[in-house]
């Protein structure tokens, strides 16, 4: 570290610059207009589908997920109002089979990776101190394709050719034989297109963590929101493959009858339950451990102190990455396996909960050693705590066989997830909006709206998902669309019942606190909660370019850190849209690297890929034509790349159009240069 | 648009990055490490295919099974000539890949015209030589968990090479047409570490696919 | 506020307190349920269970308490909390090097006792797991094949004998205090068998046999569900476990060994002619009769079972008759079609089924 911190000194000119304040702030003035005329996001009704800006692209993700979180947040009450009684008639089993699914593949695939991966994008470029992601198309692309996703199977859906296999399209349930039509075909081009747009958006993330840190940010001053997303876009990489196959191969078996999961040709049917699973248990991790990342940034805000564990907590998230992998079998104690199998898997399930202590130990320290200000992302931060502790202790008992076999598909492990993820992922997803809403929008949310939200959610989850551990245990299966009244289960879910409407309640007074904040919030500045990551650095919302000029990082706590000697980033040329690429280990200035502006070709190749997979599933023809479209969308793409022709590095000196202005107007910008 | 640090920065010091290069190599270059990440996504997925293989081959009493309908027959290896000529031709174009990939490094042009030439001859023969390797796995992809299987496997890694030539294509107009610029230069290597990979994965997915059998 | 909202509010909070206390209290007995074990496999489970549910509430209620701790203590300091908090990286050491000395062998005792604990409990959980399968024994063991559809359960009771061999449906009977094996499989989608009381599920997977093993300690009735979601109707695809004495066990098997009863009044023999010519003959088998089919559940005693339709109705004349005529209002999308049956005949039908002892 002294080595690299010696070496970046040399280049830093350290001689304090006196000269006209006036003729420096005019200076500055036409750098910012420059700048903006150079990052504007196109205008007008073409212009959003050109649209390349990460933040613009990173909150239609939030946006469009949140809505998707709201659908099937309906979907689920449509649920609860069909169980608050025994026999209830309110939905048909056709009807309730569709919604459970939608609800499930909505809240999964459509909601928590989306939403999770949204916030990284947003927030990632700003934190790591760089003006846009890598692939600034790609990313646009990664949303085109997920919005197709998203459209095609609500589309669907309100058709009745909703998906009614459950989120997870077991065979041979899903198969050819016994769901004929085109339900599950579009279920599984769906998964295909939301695993395009994640893959993309991980494949963003890393590149741009890795390449495009500020100088100064070496590994160890990553701030842990943003190791949290790297390791998730680690796992999405390592993960969706795997989903993608079986989303491709159940289609293939519906539709040109290939047998990969018919066993009378030699398929098998548990071969996709591993498929699936291999995602499907990592994919829980994928959508925890972002918000572990919300987590780990609120607290050292409102604990007002560094992080107790700072190492400890980023090797948790590690190990909790690579341990993530071997779980998958344990959703599949019930089959037909082999013993010996199930104790490796039983194993590794118990292991993981140590990384997890780990991090609440670390967090609780922190708050111990800290001067809190109890505001509201803090609280929802600390029902996490007491709701996710629930949740990962259910889990380790579904991790051992014995008790699995028991609670197995039954109301205990529809309270075991859902406290895992409300409690995991929702939690700390409403912290993270009342904490970077005033980043987002630049005013803050009302403080008593949030204390409502929190504690209605709080009182209203616990008294929704509580009694199904109990309905587990008393013999309650899941995804039945009805009971006997002798079977005793009424009252708890009559109780579940209740609590669902308390959630909507507190979901509605977010949304109206929403509402009204944007218009009438508290204006909230730069830096509002005095925090100390980049992109409380910049303004709020933060102008298109993010930086005029980004301070160097001297610590781990970047704001905390800086004093009038920190320097700042000079010489991005204001002109094109240049971002500074370092290293991959200490973030060593190495080049600088122009980023494309706006295109639309992002949105065709969308098209094409939207053709390709929806056609795909009426007729074979699909594929071929939308291959050859997705080519003529690839050589546009390509061929309207930035050009920097001859762009050396003696032109792009002379393109320092501030410096060359200063030297025309005599200002000493660089003394000593 | 003032934000706190920018008031002051008039007095603060600056490190200027405006005389550092426009472009990098290897490991230097962002779109390197998403070609990098991307192979990785797509080598997992060979893995998994790989994986699905096996995981079939247990519910066989022989891999690959016997024919049942004519033609009858009970070896049903799947035929070597044509997919060990196309994997022969795999490798060796590796060698005027390495060649356009050190002539892109160094700026000249005429040998990377030429060499991305010679590569895009052996790309398509290579996809032409797949269109036959398909027929010689002896079953076809409807006719059992075998034939599906496999049919993935050479469907997958032909879509690769699909893609690959049509990489090729595009750059090899570009190099003709367009500036031969750092930045395309730089898409060349990258294009480069792309066709190792189409072909270094074929290696081991030749063997199981075609070998794998006469072992297993 | 007005007396009758005064009265209003009384009775919401007493409302509100029962159901409180019902949702608190309402017990763990019952014909379906995982903590009244019946038999050594569910045993073994709900004594593993309370001690995984013992240690989880501990390590919870300890976790809650000193976050609790942590946040009172943080608030009473928070005054002294400074624009810019005091980083090592800036000073050169911790703040209070003190403090987090302690604070780092806390969090190394905690972490060390999480381990311990996980090994504990993953002990355990290998040891009932191998107590759960290896004392599986098929001899002298009463097997049962039990195959799943979609939705009912076919039972069919094993012998060396293939003459003895006989089958019912979506009832199990089976004698107190012997071994009984389970042969599972599907011949449709993914099922699971599931008795709370008696032994853990296991999934029933088309072209995937597979076998388990329960006893059941005391007689009773014991309700079983599929567990893997199959489709319309998962939520009725139930059966019951019926334990019996040995003697009482015998009985019923020699019983449903012979073949159906012949129809001995007027009424039952036309019930029988309206089976025979009636779409019932195309899915049912009624043995010693013409009847033979077997897509739906077999019919030969079916008086003598305590439910109709997998566990959905219990198996009175009422039911009997409204699930022949229109089984689609109970359970849609079954396979049974409705049945328009003219009245007389439909009684007679009703007579002669119930005559199936």
């Amino acid at each position: 570290m002294a080595e690299t911190e010696g070496t970046m000194q040399e280049k830093i000119d350290r001689s304090a610059v006196d000269n006209d304040a006036s003729a420096v702030a005019l200076m500055e003035e036409r750098e910012r207009a420059e700048l903006e005329r150079t990052w504007a996001s196109p205008k007008g009704f073409f212009g959003w589908f050109t649209n390349t800006n990460h933040k613009d692209i990173a909150m239609r993700y939030i946006v469009t997920a949140f809505v998707f979180f709201l659908l099937a947040g309906i979907e689920a009450v449509l649920m609860r109002i069909q169980l608050a009684r025994p026999e209830n008639r309110f939905l048909g089993p056709d009807l309730y089979n569709q919604i459970f699914t939608m609800h499930g593949t909505t809240m999964m695939f459509l909601f928590a990776v989306p939403m999770m991966e949204g916030i990284g994008l947003y927030l990632v470029p700003l934190m790591i101190g760089t003006r846009n992601v890598a692939f600034p198309r790609m990313n646009a692309f990664g949303y085109y394709v997920y919005l197709i996703g998203g459209l095609l199977i609500y589309t669907a859906f309100l058709l009745n050719v909703g998906p009614d296999a459950g989120w997870f399209s077991y065979v041979p349930l899903s198969g050819p034989a016994y769901s004929p039509g085109k339900r599950v075909d579009i279920w599984g081009q769906m998964i295909t297109f939301t695993e395009i747009a994640a893959l993309v958006g991980a494949v963003e993330i890393i590149t741009t963590v890795f390449k495009q840190r500020v100088p100064g940010m070496s590994l160890n001053r990553i701030p842990l929101f943003v190791w949290a997303q790297v390791v998730t876009a680690f796992m999405v990489i390592f993960a969706m493959p795997s989903v993608m196959l079986a989303s491709q191969m159940l289609p293939a078996d519906r539709l040109i009858n290939t047998h990969f999961f018919n066993p009378a040709e030699g398929g098998d049917a548990l071969l996709y339950q591993h498929l699936f699973w291999f995602f499907g248990h990592p994919e829980v991790y994928i959508i925890f451990i972002p918000a572990l990342g919300f987590v780990s940034s609120i607290i050292v805000t409102f604990a007002r102190r560094q992080i107790f564990g700072y190492t400890a907590l980023v090797l948790s998230l590690i190990a909790t990455g690579f341990i993530g992998f071997g779980l998958w079998v344990h959703h599949m104690f019930a089959t037909p396996l082999p013993q010996l199998g199930q104790s490796f898997f039983t194993g590794a399930s118990m292991m993981i909960a140590i990384p997890s202590g780990v991090q609440i130990f670390c967090w609780i320290a922190t708050l111990w050693g800290g001067k809190l200000s109890l505001k509201t992302p803090l609280l929802f931060v600390l029902g996490f705590v007491a709701v996710f502790v629930l949740g990962g202790l259910t889990g380790v008992m579904v991790a051992s066989v014995p008790l699995d076999l028991q609670v197995h598909d039954t109301y205990f492990v529809v309270a075991h997830l859902h406290y895992v993820l409300i409690g995991g992922a929702v939690f700390p997803l409403f912290g993270a909006f009342y904490y970077w809403f005033p980043k987002w929008t630049g005013r803050l949310l009302s403080e008593r709206a949030g204390r409502w939200n929190f504690w209605l959610l709080f009182i209203g989850f616990n008294l929704t998902f509580f009694p199904m551990h109990q309905l587990g245990l008393k013999g309650m299966t899941r995804r039945i669309y009805t009971y006997l009244p002798e079977t005793g289960w009424g009252n708890l879910n009559l109780a579940a019942s209740i609590g669902a409407a308390i959630i909507g309640v507190s979901v509605i007074i977010f949304l109206i606190n929403v509402a009204w904040a944007r218009r009438r919030g508290l204006v909230a500045g730069d830096n509002p909660w005095r925090a100390d990551t980049l992109e409380w650095g910049t303004a709020s919302p933060p102008p298109s370019y993010n930086f005029a000029d980004p301070p160097i990082v001297a610590g781990r706590y970047a704001l905390w850190t800086m004093t009038a000697e920190t320097p700042v980033l000079k010489g991005l040329s204001t002109k094109r849209r240049e971002v500074l690429v370092t290293r991959v280990m200490d973030a060593e200035p190495d080049h600088l690297y122009e980023l494309p502006g706006p295109s639309i070709w992002p949105f065709l190749l969308a098209l094409a890929t939207g053709e390709t997979f929806i056609v795909g599933i009426f007729t074979p023809w699909g594929f071929p034509i939308g291959a050859v479209l997705s080519l003529l969308a690839l050589f546009g793409w390509f061929w309207s790349k930035p050009k920097s022709e001859g762009g050396t590095a003696a032109d792009s000196r002379q393109e320092q159009s501030l410096l060359s202005l200063g030297e025309a107007q005599g200002l000493p910008l660089k003394k000593g240069a | 648009m003032s934000s706190s640090m920018s008031s002051n920065m008039g007095s603060r010091p600056t490190l200027n990055v405006a005389h550092l290069p426009s472009h990098g190599f290897d490991t230097r270059a962002p779109i390197w490490w998403g070609n990098l990440l991307l192979l990785m996504i797509e080598t997992t997925m060979f893995g998994i295919l790989v994986a699905t293989y096996f995981y079939l081959s247990q519910n066989f009493n022989l891999w690959p099974p016997p024919r049942s309908e004519y033609p009858v027959g009970y070896n049903t290896n799947p035929m070597l000539l044509i997919p060990t000529i196309n994997l022969v031709l795999l490798i060796l174009s590796c060698a005027p890949m390495y060649w356009v990939d050190r002539s892109a490094r160094r700026a000249r042009k005429r040998a990377t015209q030429t060499g991305l030439l010679i590569c895009l001859v052996l790309g398509l023969a290579s996809i032409v030589l797949r269109w036959f390797e398909f027929p010689a796995m002896r079953f076809k992809w409807y006719e059992n968990a075998y034939g599906s299987s496999v049919w993935f496997l050479l469907g997958m890694h032909y879509l690769h090479l699909l893609t690959l030539t049509a990489e090729v294509v595009f750059l090899t107009i570009w190099v003709f047409f367009r500036p031969f610029d750092e930045k395309h230069r730089v898409d060349i290597t990258v294009l480069a570490v792309y066709w190792y990979w189409v072909a270094a994965i074929w290696i081991p997915l030749y063997a199981i696919l075609f070998f794998g059998p006469r072992i297993i | 506020m007005s007396m009758r909202g005064k009265r209003l509010a009384y009775r919401l909070t007493t409302q509100a307190c029962l159901l409180l206390m019902s949702v608190l209290l309402t017990g763990c007995a019952g014909a379906q349920s995982v903590l009244d074990p019946a038999g050594p496999q569910a045993d073994r489970i709900s004594k593993i269970w309370w001690l995984f549910f013992y240690v989880s509430a501990a390590v919870l209620l300890l976790v809650i308490i000193f976050m609790l701790l942590a946040v009172h203590r943080g608030r009473v300091r928070e005054k002294g909390a400074g624009d810019v908090p005091e980083v090592d990286e800036k000073r050169g050491s911790a703040p209070d090097a003190n403090l987090e000395r302690r604070m780092t062998n806390t969090v190394t005792g905690a972490t060390i006792i999480t381990v311990i604990i996980l090994l504990v409990l993953t002990i355990a959980s290998f040891s009932i797991g191998r107590s759960l399968s290896s004392s599986m024994s098929e001899k002298d063991a009463v097997t049962i094949e039990v195959t799943g559809q979609q939705w009912w359960w076919q039972v069919r009771y094993m012998d060396a004998n293939p003459g003895n061999i006989f089958y019912t449906a979506n009832e199990i009977h089976v004698p107190v205090g012997q071994p009984v094996t389970l042969k599972l499989n599907s011949t449709d989608v993914i099922h699971s068998f599931w008795v709370p009381n008696l032994v853990g599920k296991k999934d029933l997977v088309p072209g995937h046999d597979a076998t388990i093993w329960f006893e059941a300690d005391r007689p009773g009735l014991f309700r079983g569900q599929c567990a893997e979601y199959c489709g319309l109707q998962h939520a009725h695809m139930a059966f019951w476990v019926v334990a019996e004495t040995p003697e009482k066990y015998q009985a019923w098997v020699a019983q449903q060994r012979q073949s159906a009863q012949e129809p001995s009044t007027d009424a039952e023999r036309r019930g029988q002619q309206v089976f025979l010519s009636a779409p019932c003959i195309m899915c049912h088998t009624i043995q010693g009769t013409p009847a033979g089919a077997t897509i739906g559940p077999n019919l030969t005693h079916v008086a003598s079972r305590i439910t109709l339709a997998a566990g959905t109705l219990p198996n009175t004349r009422g039911h009997l008759s409204g699930w022949v005529v229109d089984p689609q209002a109970i359970k849609p999308g079954n396979r049974m079609p409705p049945n328009s049956l003219n009245p007389d005949d439909l009684q007679a039908l009703l007579d002669y089924l119930q005559s199936l002892k």
